[in-house]
């Protein structure tokens, strides 16, 4: 669009992160401005599954969460030959959804992320119900090759916003201040990110 | 096999050095539906800190249970007082795991194809020690030749595998550039292993042999391949020093003398698409380079990369098409399908630049260059999901698949030599 940048009409699919199931359709368009500036994002998804179903699976989750006595710790999610242990892998769920906002933030026209590794983890107990954990995730970013390293707080309840605060550092460059925020329902996100991981 | 899958994993887990001492291992073997949330209960009490190997899930599925020493008497107590029938199948597993760790420090030792496991990941040391295997046995087929050193002074080896002739026309392969993308040098190894096999076995591999060398650099990084096992998984560049910079290493696929310096490389030595100080100024780089030019008769070159399922031919550099580029178009439609048909993996296809990004001093552009007319680059599994951190499970499924576009390619070149 002349003088304004780029914009993109998205017809797309996702599916489940675990069972690549087919999870739904969106609609979206993308608008990058000419300026450099966050892209503006309209989108619109129908999801395969019953919202009732996306509840009671966020309930699963959190409850098995909920339900350790100890902190939550681990790293090195997936290790260096792709493992991930079952009992981590709901954390790891998690980390998946926190960073995607994080990637969502950072990403333009021409740079985009995927999460390499989860290289931290270590959980906040609450008196109260929300579940806490400071990740590090190591983003690869596209196309510099670059491996970008963010430490992500990320809180959540079933059927409330998914929030994450996170600051990335860039490994050998200055510091960049990319804190911010980002929150959206966790049944949402968890469910879109299917993508095309 | 699996036990020692079992204990591969424990052993990869006790990388602090914890021990299993005492510890014993239950097979449990649950009456009924009670019995088993019972168990369930048992295995999500933190203080007990018990493993469940096999979950309780059903009636006719024994469970599998590790109960570190210090929680023996309250899980047997647990069992008994409750009738679940269980039995010890391991006493100590530390002592399992002490012999465990000798066997395998023993058959790393042995010089055995048939112990050699191509469905999980390997060292440097145990890859090198295996292409001296595959060599002895099969000694008028393969054979291993040195073309250089690299930074830090590691041998960059080559397989030969040539059934006579003199510098006959030839295909070159080569995995493990970027030293991170381990599923490369895995499937390198598979590869290699494959096409020793098949030399007489299968008529299209023999035929081709007969008439034509392959040369297969299977780690072509090795100081990377090296760091990526000692200090950080992620490691994609060679390990060059950089004069007046604490940064490490240039990216080797950004280092060939084809677009060298242009934007789709980093002046940067801190940046993971670093060029170098100028084309070649990496021996990894320069060996193959001499090599190829000393050889003079290569006629198919293909490099193989990680991740994003892709098949890709020149150019990276330039938007320019190659002249070449509707039959390189073809011939990777051809590859790419004959991939998907085993276990349906997804390829996309076309120049590097129109399907990936700009790339500048990258490999294939300056094969291409050289007048290697069938230059392509893979990038394998997966589409992110694992990224460089593919699981071993995957490995033989993605050397099958590739090794049906690698011969798609293969055939190509020998039916259409120029």
């Amino acid at each position: 669009i002349p003088d304004l940048g780029h914009k993109y009409y998205l017809q797309f699919t996702t599916e489940d992160y675990k069972t690549g199931e087919n999870s739904g359709s969106c609609l979206a368009t993308v608008l990058y401005p000419k300026n450099k500036s966050p892209p503006v994002v309209t989108i619109k998804c129908v999801p395969a599954k019953d919202p009732k179903e996306i509840q009671e699976e966020d309930k699963r989750l959190y409850q098995k969460m909920r339900h350790q006595t100890k902190p939550i710790t681990g790293h090195n999610i997936p290790d260096s030959y792709g493992n991930i242990e079952p009992a981590l892998e709901p954390v790891w769920a998690l980390a998946v959804a926190g960073s995607s906002s994080i990637m969502w933030e950072k990403s333009r026209e021409n740079v985009g992320y995927f999460l390499a590794q989860v290289k931290s983890v270590k959980q906040w107990i609450r008196k109260d119900d929300l579940l806490e954990f400071d990740y590090t995730v190591l983003l690869h970013e596209i196309p510099t090759q670059e491996i970008i390293s963010c430490h992500m707080r990320l809180t959540w309840l079933p059927s409330r916003s998914l929030k994450v605060k996170h600051f990335c550092a860039s490994e050998n460059q200055e510091l960049n201040e990319g804190s911010g925020m980002g929150s959206g329902s966790a049944a949402e996100v968890l469910q879109e990110r299917g993508a095309n991981f | 096999m699996k036990i020692l899958l079992v204990f591969s994993s424990l052993v990869a887990a006790t990388c602090s050095k914890q021990l299993f001492v005492g510890d014993q291992v239950l097979r449990i073997t649950p009456r009924d539906e009670e019995q088993i949330s019972l168990l369930k209960v048992l295995g999500e009490q933190e203080d007990l800190q018990v493993d469940f190997w096999r979950h309780p899930t059903s009636l006719s599925h024994p469970a599998d249970l590790l109960v570190p020493f210090s929680s023996l008497q309250e899980v047997k107590s647990f069992l008994e007082a409750r009738n679940i029938p269980y039995s010890i199948i391991m006493e100590d597993v530390q002592k399992l795991l002490d012999e465990e760790q000798k066997n395998m420090t023993k058959s790393r030792r042995e010089r055995s194809i048939s112990t050699f496991d191509f469905g999980s990941y390997h060292t440097m040391e145990e890859i090198f020690s295996w292409m001296d295997t595959l060599v002895e046995n099969h000694p008028n087929l393969v054979s291993k030749l040195q073309i250089g050193q690299s930074f830090e002074d590691r041998p960059l080896y080559v397989l030969k595998f040539s059934t006579g002739g003199s510098n006959r026309s030839a295909i070159w392969l080569d995995t493990g550039t970027h030293s991170r993308e381990w599923i490369t040098q895995a499937i390198g190894v598979w590869t290699a292993n494959k096409i020793a096999e098949e030399y007489g076995q299968d008529p299209s591999i023999t035929a081709i042999l007969d008439s034509m060398d392959i040369f297969f650099e299977v780690i072509v990084n090795p100081d990377g391949f090296a760091f990526t096992h000692s200090s950080n998984r992620l490691w994609r560049k060679t390990r060059s020093l950089n004069p007046g910079s604490h940064c490490i290493g240039v990216d080797p696929n950004r280092n060939w003398d084809a677009g060298f310096g242009g934007s789709g490389s980093s002046g940067n030595s801190c940046s993971d698409t670093y060029r170098g100080p100028y084309a070649n100024s990496e021996p990894e780089v320069k060996s193959i380079v001499d090599f190829v030019k000393s050889h003079g008769n290569i006629k198919a070159f293909v490099s193989i990369h990680s991740y994003s399922q892709l098949l890709l031919y020149p150019y990276g550099y330039t938007t320019t098409p190659a002249p070449d580029q509707k039959e390189l178009h073809e011939i990777s439609q051809k590859a790419v399908a004959a991939l998907e048909s085993l276990y349906g993996t997804k390829y996309k296809y076309g120049s590097i630049i129109t399907t990936i990004y700009k790339a500048s001093g990258s490999t294939i552009d300056w094969t291409y260059n050289q007048g290697i007319k069938y230059s392509f680059t893979f990038e394998l599994r997966d589409t992110g999901r694992y990224g460089f951190l593919l699981p071993a499970t995957q490995i033989v499924p993605t050397a099958e698949e590739t090794w049906q576009a690698l011969k798609v390619i293969i055939l190509h070149a020998r039916d259409n030599l120029y």
